[in-house]
């Protein structure tokens, strides 16, 4: 991986950059910083950076034209401008003592002539004399200022520059005009500006804008001689005398151009919930009083973008930038584990990859994409923690050979439908499946397709894995005529989509709402629908679920957020079992009414939090809501079972489901413990197959008092342990289950 | 539940008493060692849930991060 891959992500990211009116500023003053300071009364630091960034603060807050306040996002919710220039008056006249600053370094040899004692010439001066630079000013009038010599608080000012000079010594050579650069030969640099109008001894021409340079090597050129305006030339001022300093050390004019930090405005903030707030008017004419001055401050909206950063639950609980977590996918897949850290891990696989920031961010950056990104690198790279991703993929692996039944309706071999139920809705509730298949059997020609789309492949991020299945996928669609896929679930329809872009799909919903399809009235009267976050981009999904609600006479009402995701998304349960909890709690609250859903795993999730939820199929079919949800093992029985039926019945064919040694076992579990190895994905058929192998082999502990027994199963990435004892034949109860995933070192 | 520590268990196949013995770990590549109670004369190694949930769980996850 090249650090742009994965930075490319976050390019569009402008978290944490310069505000819109930073942007704006002459200085690129850091407003947002300023105003901070100044909303706490911190008068001392808010003049220090004012100064530090302005150079003249005295006459800039007199005399800016303040550009920002045209770039104030306060204007975009309707409220006036922030009174900038106000404020900097403010923390001039509230700091207790203005001071000048200079650095603690020994003085320099090299000679710099600034011609003109104007704003540019004064402010590259005092730059290279803070710098300790043998600096000389030459101006053909009485005393400093050019062009504010004449103005009205010219007394003012005259203070301000006596003030900044006054810790950073410079020659002034006032009266004496220079007429040939011959004069200046003795210097290693020179800086022109002499004013508007002035002399530029025939180098004007030759002038570069960036870097103030001109064609004699040593000759530089700015201020207002140049065309800028007085603000511009302060700024400009400075920013030559670190070329200047450049040239003097390296002999090469140079410039750390940050410019490009303050190109984009930033003006895409949509300042959600942000009062409107009038401006602070002052009451006195000499400007704002203190309390004034910090509640004028305090109208800044500090804009940054963090919206994707409030709004993740993921990306809250981490709280770190986008633009940082790009390098840390970058990083992660160049440390050697042992002597380095990785960094993003435990976000990596936090991710529910569920489209929201995306969705959100005002410059569509996907950071699910990035974090899917990263566990496909880890998982080529070696780096993939496989104990968070196991159970999922053995799952998968059942889905796709045991659980699978693929075929045109009986008696065909192509179709132009096949039913895609994908492998959790038949799990869930074999019912879904044999009702939708029911209704798709009558209506149209249509086959059925069960098995897994791939996505636990996906989310763990191997691709190998992914592309072999999808293969199989593939021809498997084929070898059915190429049928029209019908979904019901929108997981599935993404992963097709991406991976299978040639296969035209459908939704069940739409189909079944096409046909008028509500059989009976249930016995919901309202709720809302809460859509999956992978049916984001499908507003034809959407909008069926709502009609076919709608035909059953619930009246609905629409989260505010939709299409967040219910937790289940990107298998986050053992990677972050917290952030687990916290994400689905949060949906499970959203509303107080019941959830309509069309994702078997949204379902599950809110059931298993006990709330009021039904599958829009349960409505369409008059199935019971609210039904529970089977353990891990029943989930697999299920899905044989279904096939078996679908199979007899619609195909008159058998099915004969693998069997185990084990199978005939009947294991004692109580409720508790079932709910706790529903949490941890411990199956009961595991156990099973563990018991069954410890008591042929003899190979576990015993406790000769109680009759106690405990053993372990060793499995390629997760090792099961299993407490429990006889209570008849081929009957036991199960007192506790656990699992490690580190394994034992053998021969130690 | 019965805390581990105080049942009696032994090996069900050498029907030994278990002893405390140094055993390694590896994870993600790392590999480390700690004392865990084992069959002193088939060395089985044996782990009580108090320590798979509590010290293994959070070495696991530290090398997760890592
Ligand atoms: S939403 Fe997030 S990723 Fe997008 S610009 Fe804002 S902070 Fe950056
Ligand atoms: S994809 Fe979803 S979970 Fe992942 S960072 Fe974006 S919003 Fe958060
Ligand atoms: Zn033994």
């Amino acid at each position: 991986m090249k650090i742009e891959e994965a930075a490319s992500y976050t390019e569009k990211c402008f978290h944490g950059s310069p505000a819109s009116c930073t942007c704006a500023c002459p200085f690129h003053l850091d407003i947002r910083s300023l105003l901070e300071k100044v909303s706490k009364g911190k008068w001392a630091s808010a003049y220090k950076l004012l100064r530090n960034e302005t150079i003249f603060p005295v006459i800039v807050s007199a005399l800016c034209d303040q550009p920002c306040s045209n770039h104030c996002q306060r204007t975009q919710i309707g409220d006036q401008a922030i009174s900038i220039r106000d404020l900097e008056d403010a923390c001039i006249r509230y700091v207790k003592k203005r001071k000048a600053d200079a650095y603690n370094i020994p003085p320099k040899t090299a000679k710099v002539a600034v011609v003109g004692a104007g704003l540019a010439g004064l402010s590259c001066a005092l730059n290279l004399a803070r710098k300790k630079f043998q600096v000389t000013v030459f101006d053909k009038e009485l005393g400093w200022g050019g062009s504010i010599r004449v103005h009205l608080r010219f007394k003012e000012f005259n203070e301000e520059i006596s003030l900044m000079f006054s810790v950073a010594k410079a020659d002034f050579q006032f009266k004496s005009e220079i007429t040939s650069l011959a004069q200046l030969e003795e210097f290693d640099a020179i800086y022109i500006a002499t004013g508007s109008g002035g002399d530029s001894f025939g180098l004007l021409e030759s002038w570069d804008h960036e870097l103030q340079t001109t064609s004699e090597k040593k000759v530089f050129l700015g201020g207002s001689l140049c065309g800028v305006s007085q603000m511009e030339g302060i700024a400009q001022g400075a920013q030559v005398s670190k070329v200047i300093e450049a040239y003097i050390q390296t002999g090469k004019a140079s410039y750390i151009n940050k410019e490009n930090n303050f190109k984009e405005c930033g003006r895409k903030l949509d300042h959600d919930g942000a009062l409107s707030l009038a401006r602070v008017e002052a009451k006195s004419t000499d400007g704002y009083s203190e309390a004034e001055a910090r509640e004028e401050a305090s109208r800044c909206l500090q804009c940054d973008c963090d919206k994707c950063l409030t709004s993740c639950e993921m990306l809250k609980r981490f709280g770190k930038a986008p633009q940082k977590m790009a390098i840390e996918v970058y990083t992660d897949t160049h440390v050697n584990p042992p002597l380095s850290t990785h960094t993003l891990a435990r976000e990596t696989y936090s991710c529910n990859l569920c489209g929201h920031c995306k969705s959100i961010c005002p410059e569509a950056v996907d950071i699910g994409a990035m974090l899917q990104f990263s566990r496909t690198a880890r998982f080529k790279d070696n780096s993939y923690p496989a104990a968070l991703h196991d159970f999922w993929l053995r799952e998968m692996d059942y889905a796709v050979s045991q659980g699978a039944f693929v075929s045109a309706p009986k008696g065909k071999k192509t179709c132009q439908y096949a039913f895609f139920p994908g492998c959790q809705l038949g799990a869930s509730n074999p019912e879904h499946v044999l009702e939708s298949y029911d209704f798709l059997n009558e209506h149209y020609d249509a086959g059925i397709f069960i098995s897994c789309c791939g996505a636990p492949a996906f989310w763990a991020g191997d691709e190998e894995r992914l592309g072999v299945h999808i293969e199989k996928l593939r021809q498997e669609w084929f070898e059915m005529g190429r049928p029209k896929l019908v979904f019901a679930c929108a997981t599935c329809e993404n992963i097709f989509s991406m991976m299978l872009p040639e296969i035209k799909s459908i939704s069940l919903y739409e189909l079944l709402d096409r046909q008028s399809h509500v059989l009976s009235k249930c016995d919901l009267t309202e709720a809302v629908v809460f859509d999956p976050c992978a049916a984001r981009d499908d507003d034809e999904m959407q909008s069926s679920v709502r009609r076919l609600a709608d035909k059953a006479d619930i009246s609905l009402e629409e989260l505010q957020e939709k299409n967040r995701c219910c937790g289940y998304g990107g298998l986050i349960r053992l990677a972050n079992p917290s952030l687990y909890d916290e994400i689905s709690q949060v949906r499970a609250e959203a509303s107080e009414k019941p959830y309509i859903v069309y994702c078997a795993n949204c379902r599950e999730v809110f059931a298993a939090r006990d709330k009021e939820c039904a599958h829009v199929l349960d409505i369409v079919f008059g199935l019971s809501i609210n039904a529970s949800i089977p353990s891990l093992a029943k989930k697999r029985e299920n899905s044989l079972e279904l096939k078996k039926k679908l199979m007899r019945e619609k195909w008159e064919m058998d099915f004969e489901a693998e069997t185990h040694e084990w199978d005939k076992l009947s294991l004692i579990i109580g409720d508790e413990l079932q709910k706790m190895m529903d949490q941890k994905l411990i199956s009961s058929a595991d156990l099973q197959e563990a018991i069954w192998l410890a008591e042929e082999s003899g190979d576990k502990f015993y406790d000769e008092s109680d009759g106690m027994s405990l053993c372990s199963m060793i499995k390629p990435v997760i090792t099961y342990w299993v407490e429990y004892r006889k209570t008849g034949p081929d009957t036991y109860e199960v007192y506790s289950a656990y699992y490690h995933r580190m394994h034992f070192v053998k021969g130690e | 539940m019965v805390m581990a520590e105080e049942k009696l268990w032994k090996c069900g196949k050498c029907k030994e008493d278990l002893v405390k013995k140094r055993t390694a770990f590896s994870y993600l590549g790392h590999t480390f060692s700690t004392e865990v109670m084992c069959c002193p004369k088939c060395g089985k190694v044996f782990i009580p849930k108090e320590l798979a949930e509590g010290k293994m769980a959070a070495v696991e996850q530290e090398l997760e991060d890592k």
